[in-house]
């Protein structure tokens, strides 16, 4: 359903993609996982044209574009099947909760004021926010504002929902609430790329791992496979460094 | 000394008269110089080549140099300049015709473009990029989501600077006096000179100035708490 090939960036002189390849199929939760540094941020951005790459395909869907040269046209449309979860939400101050989720669908979409506020009232219900709508984000606590992040994607019905790291900002206390939605979701066969360093959620959740490092796609497979048996030296060092306790059989 | 008080009274109401000079002269000029500002503004934010370059002599030709030095540059000189064009290419134009007001609105439009250009570019920059990214990932178009997202946060944030342009906008405009605009100073001195009173005149247009820019700075403190409302964390 989503293929990226061969995909490059460099910022400066610092190449950050060095020619990644990955591919999701409908209903995947896949989870990149990855030193800070190694890119992760950077391919899942450009996936949604936040980021340009270099070089670089995308063949989402029926639509196969060049990153680097994609039109207008070809960048909304895929911007239109897809969402993005914020490390920092993002959310927009100056709108309420609701109004933060039926901005896309009213401006972008063109959806029916009545029939947009019905799906943001959804939409924020199905992340336990049935009580905050019209709450403005600084009125609201880190995770709440993600879960309203994490409605704002859900709200538009993408094909699939990109989350860069979406607890990472987050006390840890808050952290739960967060994963707790997101598998819901997962379980509800949501297309979902995940950034995250949460090994659990990984492990759990997961159906595809894919462990990235220095601007390459290093090893990749079942959350079973990587976690207990990783074939390559570099995925076991950063796992031995994540999980404390991790002990895997060779 | 005594204060002629009939004097200060009746120069008082006829003062009052050039209030509606002074106050267009200021929204003019603020109108005239939001939009240029603005387009400032972004060229620097997005440092786009050569403007960028521009605007930033620009800002500082003018914010380097007394507004008086501005008026007697553009009211002397330009029209003569532009009288010896006029001339050597035969167009029977006579610049002198022209209304002095006009002169007033370049010399305080530029001044106002050059301060506002300040005020929207460090207000645009308080919107964090996130938002604008979050609002294109669902779709927004960059036009929309300026429009929609970033500016009327940046305006918010902008109000108090906004407000301090515009008091010094409208007690800048006490020069237009010099270009024979007949505003509050100018109708408070002609007042004066009659009878030499210009103390008492002077005092007079003071407590106008004050009330004038107290009731603008009050506006803009209300405008800034009604359109902040979002910024307030909830109790409990």
């Amino acid at each position: 359903m989503l293929e990226l090939k061969n995909v490059h960036k460099s910022f400066g002189r610092n190449e950050v993609l060095k020619g990644v390849d990955i591919s999701v199929e409908k209903g995947d939760v896949v989870v990149i996982l990855g030193p800070s540094g190694s890119g992760k941020t950077t391919l899942l951005r450009s996936i949604n044209f936040l980021e340009k790459a270099d070089k670089g395909t995308i063949v989402f869907g029926d639509i196969e574009a060049k990153l680097e040269n994609a039109s207008k046209h070809d960048i909304r449309a895929i911007r239109k099947k897809s969402a993005f979860v914020f490390q920092n939400y993002n959310l927009f101050h100056n709108r309420t909760a609701l109004q933060n989720v039926t901005e896309g669908l009213i401006v972008a979409r063109k959806v029916p004021k009545a029939e947009a506020v019905e799906k943001a009232r959804k939409a924020l219900d199905k992340v336990g926010l049935s009580d905050r709508y019209d709450y403005y984000p600084s009125q609201l606590s880190g995770g709440q504002q993600q879960r309203v992040g994490i409605a704002r994607a859900i709200a538009v019905n993408p094909d699939v929902i990109l989350f860069d790291e979406p607890t990472s900002a987050l006390d840890p206390e808050l952290i739960g609430e967060v994963l707790n939605v997101m598998k819901e979701l997962a379980k509800e066969g949501t297309t979902m790329i995940v950034v995250t360093h949460e090994m659990t959620f990984a492990q759990e959740v997961a159906n595809k791992v894919i462990f990235m490092d220095g601007g390459v796609v290093v090893e990749e497979g079942p959350p079973g496979e990587i976690f207990t048996r990783p074939k390559e030296e570099r995925t076991k060092q950063f796992l031995r460094r994540i999980i404390n306790d991790f002990d895997y059989v060779i | 000394m005594t204060l002629n008080t009939e004097f200060m009274l009746e120069t008082f109401f006829i003062a009052l008269k050039g209030i509606p000079v002074t106050l267009s002269l200021a929204a003019i000029s603020l109108l005239l110089a939001s939009p240029a500002a603005f387009f400032m503004a972004i060229a620097r934010i997005n440092r786009i080549k050569g403007l960028q370059k521009a605007v930033t002599v620009y800002v500082s030709f003018v914010r380097g140099t007394p507004m008086i030095l501005q008026i007697l540059v553009i009211y002397s000189l330009l029209p003569s300049l532009l009288n010896q064009l006029f001339m050597n290419l035969n167009l029977k134009i006579n610049v002198f015709d022209v209304n002095p007001i006009l002169y007033a609105y370049i010399v305080f439009t530029l001044n106002t473009a050059a301060a506002l250009s300040e005020v929207f570019r460090s207000a645009l920059q308080t919107v964090s990029i996130g938002q604008l990214e979050a609002a294109q990932s669902i779709g927004l178009s960059t036009y929309k989501a300026y429009t929609r997202i970033v500016i009327p946060q940046a305006l918010v944030v902008a109000l108090p600077n906004l407000g301090n342009v515009t008091v010094n906008l409208i007690k800048g405009t006490s020069l237009a006096f010099m270009m024979t605009v007949k505003d509050i100073t100018a109708l408070a001195k002609i007042e004066a000179s009659y009878g030499y009173n210009y103390i008492e005149a002077y005092i007079v247009i003071f407590f106008i100035y004050i009330i004038l820019c107290s009731g603008v700075q009050l506006a803009f403190r209300l405008l800034e708490k009604y359109l902040g409302g979002y910024r307030k964390p909830a109790a409990g």
